[in-house]
């Protein structure tokens, strides 16, 4: 199976089936006894139900030199007290969680799709707007953020170990003999000054803040601000009753002896440690409200991280049931989140890749005849040594471990789409386009970021934020949540294929400077704009618009080139060389807050419509600082289809567009031209007809009026039988079948145009009836071939142009004079040379492009290579559509030219009756009504 | 050629056929259709005005009756088959005993206010008859039938002691108003069981009068009337009590209109056959007003602050709780029932009512109870519960003597009177049944399921939570 290195990424990933966990939790207990001979007091027979207590064996805390605290007091190591079992350094080595870049970080422009200042592909050294300071490297000249205030300002998101334990140089930081690692810069004085180490201590990797629930983040948090970092992991069990502040709450931390048994052992009432709760993922993922209490919000800070970015909360809770001032509440039944209400745990998911209830082969890696392979990592292994990494998608922002990317159990691993989605036609087109968040997640409930403006700042010192989601810009228990729905961009997936899926938009502007590019400094930036205590002179002139001294919210934001220049200049004045703007727009994924199907995005015309979900805008900001258009990001496996669009009132939107994305979604996608084309066909065979009839009934009026009385005898006509039963039955049914394809065709093609057809249904009545006029083709086909009648449609060359030539000369002369046919209608030569040419192009023509454009149409469900082959939906879509436009064309100027025989409806009487009135102009042709049924059998 | 003029008829039909067929066959219009739950329900029947009819005057109750059986000759007798009035079941065996016995409100206790014998005039307000005031009651006496307490606009209408009709009630203004029964008219007393709104079941109250949607689906949101449900013929109504029915099959049940496997989810419909519909649907009791949880007989008589929710000096002390949490049980539909004259241990808790079936009966599913607890008199020699005398002249609400209540019913329940007596625990399940939520207030998953569940699987019997355990058919059980 699997190996692992001690300091290296191990190289698995996994399938496997999902094992109860109860039972697993209970092996893995008996499993812990057995291998360290460790006991606990047992009395008599195990109870039958597992007791609330503790399945973890109780355990000393020891320091970092491994002394118990209870004789040292001093902080506590997990690294040394759970090291005591597990492989502690296994466990930090192999740990994206402590790591956050350390391993990648290298010189400024080193990761890939980042920008050019970026370090790093985690939080220490990828620079993001949204936490705005910038981990200076060792050869900058202009320092914002060194090591000790990153994990001051950093740690709060952050398991410790990693960048808070070792050198950026390699080496723990106590020796380190970089600046940035040794050094803070002075906020007041901008000037670097050294960091005590052997003072503050280095923050350990913290298996606490993940494994104790109810784990006291919020005094892990203050230590590291404090700058106290030794101590996070003694803060977090704050609350426990183990330990408690001296001298409230700045002082040191002092044990309970209460809580320790003799032995120096804790007791297990007082601690309970086992696999991470989701609360302890929201820590620092999110909002996760696991609680009966009803759910709510306050302000949104970088701690509720994926509720910052996106507005996901995790809990299984109603939304009509939380606490929040939702719009149109009570209607919410719906939970947070599918899976949450389900009763699955952050862990479910993103469980430990060696984990051996888990682990499965990476696809692709397991053989195919193998669904499930049972030869499992030994539990005790797997407990001395959990892989601290995690199974985790591929998100649009994440760059961290991206050899662990797309090791998460997809949707489809765990659901069946073959057993469910019956309701849906097309399911397999569907799900190939879009992924099952799409329609899943169709709206967030609670607001997310949607721009922040750093090229000014507020008189509190911030950039001005602004969230979707949620009326006004400040959260509070009065805020009226609106909730939004998100962008649908195309997103590659791990095996390659691209689906569309919901992002966040975040859109940002902000100052960089310098040729080698750098944000500037938070404290540049705010000198730049304030001047003792409040906003400096330079600022007030440029940006106070209403000349009350003041500077209003609306009044802060750069659209003149003065106001730019005023912050610039200030900029450059303080040392910045050449400071300008820069924009840029962050796509934040959507893969949580899943529905039900009932929730789910599932109305035809939701996408299939003029207005289709797929391309819904998404409002970008409503502002643009400076006049500077964002960049959207292009770094990671998102496209753009579509563009930005600005918006009334300064702002901007992103219009993403389904042709771009290379989708034909019908009803929504339609070639302009191809629909132009065809109108004008068919609106100038229309013309024509009306014309030339016109003429033909002025003609037939004139004639009728200089012949008078003369003539009161019309020319002699006889009966024939034209059209035997099978070819009128042929012919009226792929009539009827043509018209309603037209027809369903049309309300496929613009169902905006038909809002009381459901859409499903006239798709299926569509290719019900394509399937009959196909049968219907072949069958008469094969009764032409049969019969020999299929010489009717085949030109003969003899004379072929000049019959061709009079025919047409006919219609354009002959038959307004009242001439003769010059090509003679009989039973055995139906069709005269025009006809013919006419229905060698439709049937050899259109009819074959539109059965094949079709059947590809249906086919992109069951055989879509074959459809792909051809173009894919967007070339066969508008061939389609053309093909369609021609055959209305064709079907008005045939419905027209029968009425040129010798009466207007002697045509279609004709194709009713089969006896058809003739001019009696040849006597060979002529019959009696008693030798009709003669020919039948000739 | 004339006999072919409509053949294009003929070819009309066929080709609109050859096309309509297939499309007819093969193209679905959506969702299959659902089995309509309305379907089951009864149209309410058309109102005949009595007022004409029913012109009086009546002096007495019985002399409405007896005008109201000239046209509905057999009602009297159908209403005297029922336990609406016999207030005592067909004789019926119940678990561990010999001989078939016979339950009802007529013989038996419960622990609220114990019991009516001796009490008649009180507890029989609420009987369908007139004028049972001591166990010589006419039974057999078809005049007897009060027809106006189910049938009268309840403002015309209300019945005192004994269960005749109240002073200054207009007879025949109340014959007049006759009807189908309302809500009112079931509610005056089902409402109001134990002695007042609320008191005794947890899930009939008298906000089921008005009831929003948010209190019950069927009466808010769908203006279901109580008969909608309990219907039946010749005035036996459907449903039951285990307090007073232990071993009657309840014929009523929510898969009478709904198939059991509603649900959209499959998740959801692997449950119906552990889980009632109402351990679900009905989340919590008591949605708007406090019902009674627990009665301490044992401190009254003192004169200590009087609220009707915490102590009455009549009755002792109380506790009242509203949107309480359930207790769950499995249970087959059957109850076993303690009879007066059984033998307690007055340390343990007596189950006057216990619904059967547990984890190994397939018939039983989990059900929601509303569970009363009580400290109620006992004989302390003869270790059996005691029915006090409590109303009227000599009774313990009169005298507060608690010796000369029980002295003097021996002679109504037979049962004899050491001259000590002591307060036993006991305890009663009510099934809950009403206040339906719809779905979008059903429980889910976290409800029952994972760490913060709300059921003690250990007591069901199952080892440990079926979520991770699987369920009760791997026989994997306490």
């Amino acid at each position: 199976m699997a190996r692992f290195t001690t300091n290296g990424r191990a190289g698995l990933a996994g399938a496997g089936r999902i094992i109860k966990p109860v039972v697993v939790i209970g092996l893995l207990v008996a499993v812990v006894f057995f291998l360290f001979g460790r006991t606990i007091a047992q009395e008599g027979e195990p109870a039958a139900t597992p007791a609330p207590s503790p399945i973890h064996p109780v355990f000393p805390l020891l320091d970092a030199d491994g002394a118990n605290v209870l004789a040292s007091g001093v902080a506590v190591s997990t690294m040394t007290t759970c090291g005591g079992c597990h492989d502690t350094a296994f466990i930090a080595a192999n740990n994206f969680h402590a790591d956050v870049g350390l391993e990648t970080y290298g010189q400024p422009g080193s990761l890939s799709g980042g920008r050019p200042w970026d370090t790093g592909a985690g939080l220490f050294g990828k620079w993001n707007p949204i936490l705005y300071r910038y981990l200076s490297p060792e050869a900058d000249a202009t320092v914002d953020l060194t090591t000790p205030e990153w994990v001051q300002l950093f740690g709060e998101r952050h398991a410790g170990g990693g960048p808070a334990v070792t050198s950026r140089g390699g080496g723990p930081l106590v020796d380190s003999g970089l600046a940035v690692d040794t050094t803070i810069v002075d906020p007041a004085t901008g000037e670097a000054r050294p960091w005590d180490w052997a003072a503050s201590g280095t923050a350990d990797l913290n298996c606490f803040v993940c494994h104790l629930p109810g784990a006291d983040n919020e005094a892990r948090v203050a230590a590291l601000a404090a700058g106290r970092f030794a101590d996070a992991t003694t803060a977090t069990l704050a609350g426990t009753g183990i330990v408690e502040q001296a001298g409230g709450n700045a002082g040191a931390w002092v044990y309970n002896p209460a809580a320790f048994d003799e032995a120096g052992n804790l007791l297990p009432e007082y601690i309970t440690v086992g696999d991470p709760t989701s609360a302890n993922c929201g820590n620092c993922h999110g909002v996760v409200h696991n609680e009966e209490t009803p759910l709510t919000l306050d302000e949104l800070t970088v701690a509720d991280w994926n509720t910052l970015t996106t507005g996901q909360i995790m809990s299984p809770q109603r939304l009509n049931a939380s606490g929040l001032n939702l719009q149109d509440k009570s209607a919410l039944g719906r939970s947070w989140d599918i899976h949450m209400e389900r009763v699955l745990e952050c862990t479910s998911c993103h469980y430990s890749l060696n984990n051996p209830v888990y682990y499965r082969e990476t696809s692709g890696k397991q053989p195919e005849h193998l669904t499930f392979d049972p030869r499992r990592m030994d539990l005790g292994e797997y407990i001395y040594r959990p892989l601290h990494q995690f199974a985790k998608g591929q998100s649009a922002q994440g760059t961290l471990a991206p050899g662990f990317d797309e090791t998460i159990r997809r949707c489809e691993s765990c659901h069946s789409i073959d057993n469910s989605h019956n309701w849906l036609p097309y399911k397999d087109r569907h799900t190939a386009a879009m992924a099952c968040e799409t329609c899943h997640t169709p709206r967030l409930y609670a607001p997310a970021l949607e721009s922040i403006d750093w090229t000014v700042l507020t008189a509190a010192g911030e950039p001005v934020r602004a969230y979707r989601g949620m009326e006004g810009d400040t959260l509070g228990a009065a805020t009226l949540i609106t909730g939004y729905e998100p962008v649908l961009l195309p997103r590659t997936n791990g095996d390659g294929t691209t689906t569309l899926a919901p992002f966040n938009l975040i859109s940002s502007w902000y100052w960089i400077y310098g040729e080698e590019e750098r944000p500037v400094p938070l404290r540049d930036l705010q000198a730049a704009f304030f001047a003792g205590d409040g906003y400096a002179p330079e600022i007030v002139a440029a940006f106070d618009a209403d000349g009350d001294g003041e500077l209003a919210a609306a009044e802060l934001l750069i659209t003149t080139e003065t106001q730019r220049d005023a912050v610039s200049g200030r900029l450059s004045a303080a040392g910045l060389d050449s400071p300008r703007i820069r924009a840029e727009v962050q796509p934040w994924g959507i893969n949580h807050n899943t529905a039900r199907g009932e929730w789910a995005t599932r109305e035809c015309r939701d996408c299939h419509g003029g207005e289709s979900r797929l391309a819904q805008s998404i409002t970008l900001s409503d502002r643009t600082p400076g006049g500077e258009l964002p960049a959207l990001y292009e770094g990671g496996p998102v496209s753009w289809p579509g563009g930005i669009e600005a918006t009334e009132g300064g702002g901007l939107a992103f219009v993403p567009s389904t042709a771009e994305a290379g989708l034909y979604v019908l009803g929504h996608n339609a070639a302009r031209i191809v629909d132009i084309l065809g109108a004008l066909m068919v609106v100038g065979v229309s013309l024509g007809v009306l014309i030339h009839g016109g003429l033909r009934v002025l003609a037939a009026r004139k004639r009728a009026k200089t012949a008078g009385e003369e003539s009161g005898d019309p020319a002699a006509t006889q009966q024939v039988y034209m059209y035997d039963v099978y070819e009128r039955f042929w012919h009226w049914l792929q009539t009827a079948a043509i018209l309603l394809l037209l027809f369903t065709g049309l309300i496929i093609h613009k169902p905006d145009l038909f809002g009381i057809f459901s859409f499903s249904y006239v798709v299926q009545v569509h290719n019900i009836l394509a399937l009959l006029l196909v049968l219907n083709a072949g069958l008469s086909l094969f009764y032409h071939l049969a019969s020999g009648e299929i010489r009717q449609f085949i030109p003969r060359p003899r004379g072929f142009f000049d019959e061709a030539f009079s025919q047409a000369l006919y219609y354009l002369r002959g038959i307004f004079r009242d001439e003769p046919h010059p090509v003679e209608k009989s039973r055995d030569r139906k069709l005269n040379p025009l006809q013919q040419m006419t229905y060698v192009m439709v049937l050899n023509v259109l009819l074959p492009a539109q059965i094949i454009t079709g059947a590809l149409m249906w086919g992109a469900q069951r055989w879509p290579e074959a459809a792909a082959a051809l173009g894919g939906l967007p070339w066969l879509g508008p061939l389609h559509a053309l093909v369609a436009w021609t055959f209305a064309a064709f079907i008005i100027l045939h419905v027209y030219l029968t009425t040129t025989g010798p009466t207007p409806t002697a045509g279609i009487k004709a194709m009713m009756l089969g006896w058809e009135e003739m001019e009696i102009t040849n006597d060979e042709l002529r019959m009696t009504n008693e030798e009709a049924p003669a020919m039948d059998s000739a | 050629m004339k006999e072919f003029r409509f053949i294009w008829i003929a070819g009309l039909l066929v080709t609109l056929a050859v096309i309509a067929i297939p499309v007819i066959l093969f193209a679905s219009s959506g969702g299959e259709a659902s089995a309509d739950p309305w379907d089951y329900v009864k149209p309410t029947p058309s109102h005949v005005d009595h007022s004409a009819l029913m012109a009086g005057p009546y002096a007495t109750g019985a002399e409405v009756t007896a005008a109201c059986l000239e046209c509905h000759e057999s009602a009297a007798s159908e209403v005297m088959g029922t336990t609406h009035w016999t207030w005592e079941s067909e004789p019926m065996m119940l678990p561990g005993r010999d001989e078939p016995v016979t339950v009802g409100k007529k013989n038996q206790i419960n622990n609220f206010c114990i019991g009516i014998q001796g009490n008649w005039t009180g507890c029989t307000k609420c009987h369908t008859g007139y004028g049972w005031e001591d166990a010589s009651f006419d039974f057999a006496e078809e005049t007897n039938v009060d027809c106006l307490v189910c049938h009268a606009d309840t403002s015309l209408y209300g019945k005192g002691t004994a269960g005749n009709p109240a002073d200054g009630v207009d007879l025949a203004a109340a014959a007049g108003s006759v009807g189908r029964p309302t809500r009112r008219n079931c509610g005056s007393c089902h409402f109001d069981g134990g002695g007042g709104n609320a008191v005794k079941h947890g899930d009939l109250d008298e906000s089921l009068y008005y009831p929003d949607e948010t209190v019950d689906v069927h009466m808010g949101r769908l203006g279901f009337e109580c008969v909608d449900c309990h219907a039946g013929e010749d005035h036996q109504i459907a449903g039951h009590m285990i307090s007073v029915s232990p071993q009657v099959k309840d014929e009523l049940a929510c898969t009478n209109c709904h198939a059991p496997d509603v649900h959209a989810d499959a998740r959801i419909n692997a449950h119906v056959d552990s889980v009632a519909c109402q351990t679900c649907h009905i989340p919590e009791g008591a949605l708007r007003h406090a019902t009674k949880m627990d009665w301490d007989w044992s401190t009254a008589g003192q004169d200590l602050p009087e609220d009707p929710h915490t102590y009455l000096k009549i009755k002792g002390n109380f506790v009242y709780e509203h949107d309480f949490r359930p207790a769950y049980a499995w249970w087959n539909g059957d109850a076993d029932r303690y009879l007066l004259g059984d033998i307690i241990d007055p340390t343990a808790v007596t189950q006057l009512t216990r619904p059967l079936g547990d984890i190994d009966d397939a018939t039983a599913k989990i059900w929601p109870f509303k569970v009363h607890t009580a400290r109620q008199p006992f004989d302390a020699v003869n270790n059996y519960l005691l029915v006090p005398v409590t109303a009227g002249e000599d009774g313990f609400w009169t005298n507060f003597d608690w010796d000369q209540a029980f002295r003097l019913n021996e002679a109504n329940t037979g049962l004899a009177y050491s001259g000590e007596y002591g307060f036993a625990p006991t305890s009663m399940y009510w099934s809950l049944t009403h206040m339906v939520q719809p779905k979008e207030q059903a429980l889910q998953c976290y409800d029952c399921h994972g760490e913060n569940g709300r059921m003690d699987w250990a007591a069901l019997g199952y080892f440990g939570d079926p979520m991770t355990w699987g369920g009760r058919e791997l026989g994997i059980n306490n």
